[in-house]
């Protein structure tokens, strides 16, 4: 899988020169060109303070176009990656929404929640460039799953990663355990064994396909609310990416009352966050 | 506080004693069936209660479980604390991310497989409420109702285990079941709450008033209280002890539920119910948690209530062939009819819908729970209770051979 156009949503923030140094760097990785957008006015004054900050991320020259939007900054980014065909946009996102930025939405939940196009959420930039040592990838049954993980070891490689932890769900442990309560204490215990060996078994048939000699994988199943309990291992393993498939379905307000799988994620960023998403990708 | 005395004591604890063990014996007889430990409970009940040892030497039994004394109170304390509790953990069973997940598909499915047995179980009690027993025609209404929710229920535990033996759990026909029979277990406990409250009461405002309240319950406690236990849950995994806090005080929140649904009218079994949910659906409410909520209830208070059905009733004297022949016909009818058709609409072939319809045809534990609750309210009569339990029982213990037969034709 290779991003050929990779987008930057690019504002006037204390990060700002951070999250472009990440951007450059990761187009070069990919060999991609970079369009930057900014929701603001187009005054000479923006245009030089962009242009400055290009010159002090990129070091060498790479392809960069600037564009310039008015309007809702959500709506504005997400239009910009439908009409410049944007395969990865690159975002900077708190870790942490507040209360009625977590129901009104902010800008980078916003675009996570409606994006097309694959999404790279980065909390932690560093102008120095952050490199991607621990790397969590979602294995939960989803369109991108396979990609999700082939990313993931792909970006192990680049960055020498010293983990690629893939992370799989174990749907209705409780309710399987329960239904399996009349049985003896050798036969629960295997019934509990063979349920984690199934999971385990699909996500080694899912790698066989995907090339990732010298990597050091950790397999790992948990219970319980899917999305709540991924955030929490990543968390747990201090990682320094988290890679998920992008959902089926748009996420709503009711999903915010209610949260669900991703939503978990979103509120609380555990560290930077990569959703995979294909329908504008071309496939490498 | 008052208190036994020591030779009442010393009669109760034999008599949990006793019901224990005969339900655990039974229980692995019918493990060796591969069948649910709830079909050996009420044997277990039967062989104790007035049916069998009753009927052999009246005078054992009167002596065992003599009805009235201090004991039998405080036994049917117990049971009614068993239902309380049964009913929490069917509520965490209750697994909303799974019925989101299927979406459209698995309300259809289940509202097919909910009203199309509701409307038989409904029609038939209704036009012919004497040949049901039921002296006061007035209440032919709400027996029918009652008649109607009973059919529409499922055994989610038992559709499990059958999906788990098929090996088709997890595939995409497995969880449309799973979540169906979810959403027939919520809706039919709401609609069975409403039916409860209605006994005795006239005029629409009142069954209007008890239907607001029921929704509203069920509302605030998936919005509100699910955000308080979101809240309390993560001080109690953190600063309480393992697992005795969670165990405490989700069990306090389920009688507290209950406890406020029997306030304000509701029946408890209800409040436990949709804590039970509320509660279950919280990331913090870990699997472990659930497994040992689980391992607790249904290993000690399920087996005392499930005892307890054999010795309050007469499974002889109360068989009635044509009634559960009757019930029998029309629990097969609709449940097949309703859930093969709503399976099939989700895309599924005739002979994949009909094996899913006789999975989803197993009452199990729910079915005695509902008929217990209804003949202590006075709203079916004790023939009625005994031929609602052999449909459980059958509907269990044939739903697994026939899906099974079904699927592999």
């Amino acid at each position: 899988m290779n991003f050929q156009r990779i987008g930057l949503a690019i504002a006037f923030s204390p990060t700002a020169h951070a999250i472009l140094a990440e951007a450059v760097k990761i187009a070069r990785q990919f060999n991609a060109s970079l369009a930057l957008v900014h929701v603001g006015l187009k005054s000479d004054e923006n245009q030089a303070k962009i242009k400055q900050m290009i010159i002090g991320a990129a070091g060498d020259p790479v392809q960069v176009s600037i564009l310039f939007r008015k309007g809702n900054p959500a709506d504005e980014i997400l239009k910009f990656c439908k009409e410049e065909k944007i395969d990865l946009l690159i975002a900077g996102a708190l870790k942490k929404e507040n209360l009625i930025g977590h129901y009104i939405g902010t800008t980078a939940r916003n675009i996570m929640r409606k994006a097309n196009c694959s999404l790279l959420m980065i909390t932690t930039p560093a102008v120095a460039s952050t490199s991607f040592k621990n790397i969590v990838v979602n294995a939960e049954d989803s369109a991108y799953i396979q990609d999700a993980i082939g990313i993931a070891c792909q970006l192990g490689k680049l960055h020498h990663a010293q983990w690629i932890h893939i992370v799989r769900e174990l749907k209705l442990l409780s309710l399987s355990l329960s239904a399996s309560d009349q049985c003896t204490e050798e036969e629960y215990e295997l019934t509990k064994q063979n349920l984690v060996r199934e999971e385990i078994t699909k996500v080694e048939e899912m790698l066989s396909r995907i090339p990732h000699e010298g990597l050091k994988i950790n397999i790992k199943v948990v219970a319980g609310k899917s999305g709540f309990e991924l955030s929490k291992f990543a968390e747990r393993k201090h990682a320094d990416l988290l890679i998920v498939g992008a959902p089926p379905r748009k996420f709503s307000i009711f999903g915010r009352a209610f949260p669900r799988d991703l939503e978990y994620v979103f509120a609380d960023l555990p560290c930077n966050l990569l959703m995979i998403n294909l329908k504008e990708v071309t496939r490498g | 506080m008052g208190k036994l005395s020591h030779a009442d004591v010393v009669h109760l604890l034999i008599q949990l004693s006793i019901m224990l063990l005969m339900a655990r014996m039974l229980a692995e007889v019918a493990r060796k069936f591969k069948q649910p430990a709830v079909i050996g409970e009420i044997i277990a009940g039967l062989l104790l209660g007035p049916t069998v040892l009753g009927m052999i030497n009246p005078d054992w039994f009167q002596t065992l479980y003599p009805v009235p004394s201090a004991n039998a109170t405080i036994l049917s304390g117990f049971v009614q604390v068993a239902v309380v509790m049964l009913l929490f953990i069917a509520g965490l069973e209750v697994d909303l991310h799974i019925v989101r997940q299927q979406g459209k598909q698995a309300i259809f499915t289940s509202l097919l497989g909910l009203m199309i047995p509701f409307a038989i179980g409904f029609i038939f009690p209704y036009y012919f409420p004497e040949f049901f027993g039921i002296a006061d025609t007035t209440q032919n209404l709400i027996f029918a109702l009652f008649m109607g929710t009973a059919m529409a229920i499922t055994a989610l535990p038992v559709i499990v285990r059958i999906l788990m033996d098929l090996n088709m759990f997890k595939s995409r026909m497995g969880l449309l079941i799973v979540a169906s029979a979810m959403i027939d277990d919520v809706v039919g406990w709401l609609i069975f709450s409403v039916v409860l409250s209605m006994i005795g009461k006239e005029g629409n405002m009142s069954i209007g008033y008890t239907i607001l309240l029921a929704i509203s319950f069920v509302a605030i406690m998936l919005t509100l209280g699910r955000g308080i236990f979101n809240r309390v849950l993560p001080w109690v995994n953190k600063k309480l002890a393992w697992p005795g806090g969670v165990l405490s005080i989700s069990l306090a929140l389920c009688f507290l539920g209950a406890a406020f649904t029997e306030f304000i009218g509701i029946h408890a079994i209800f409040g436990a119910f949709i804590v039970g949910i509320a509660l279950g659906d919280s990331e913090h409410f870990s699997e472990r948690a659930k497994e040992i909520v689980h391992q607790f209830i249904n290993n000690i208070f399920a087996p005392l209530f499930f005892v307890s059905i054999g010795l309050r009733v007469n499974f002889i004297t109360n068989f009635d062939l044509s009634l559960t022949l009757i019930i029998l016909v029309i629990a097969f009818a609709g449940k097949i009819i309703g859930a093969g058709l709503g399976t099939r609409l989700g895309g599924f072939t005739w002979r994949e819908s009909l094996g899913a319809a006789f999975g989803m045809n197993a009452r199990g534990a729910m079915e005695i729970i509902l008929g217990i609750v209804a003949l202590e309210n006075g709203l079916i009569n004790e023939k009625v209770f005994v031929s609602l339990v052999i449909m459980a029982l059958v509907t269990s213990m044939s739903s697994g051979p026939l899906m099974k037969w079904m699927l592999k034709k």
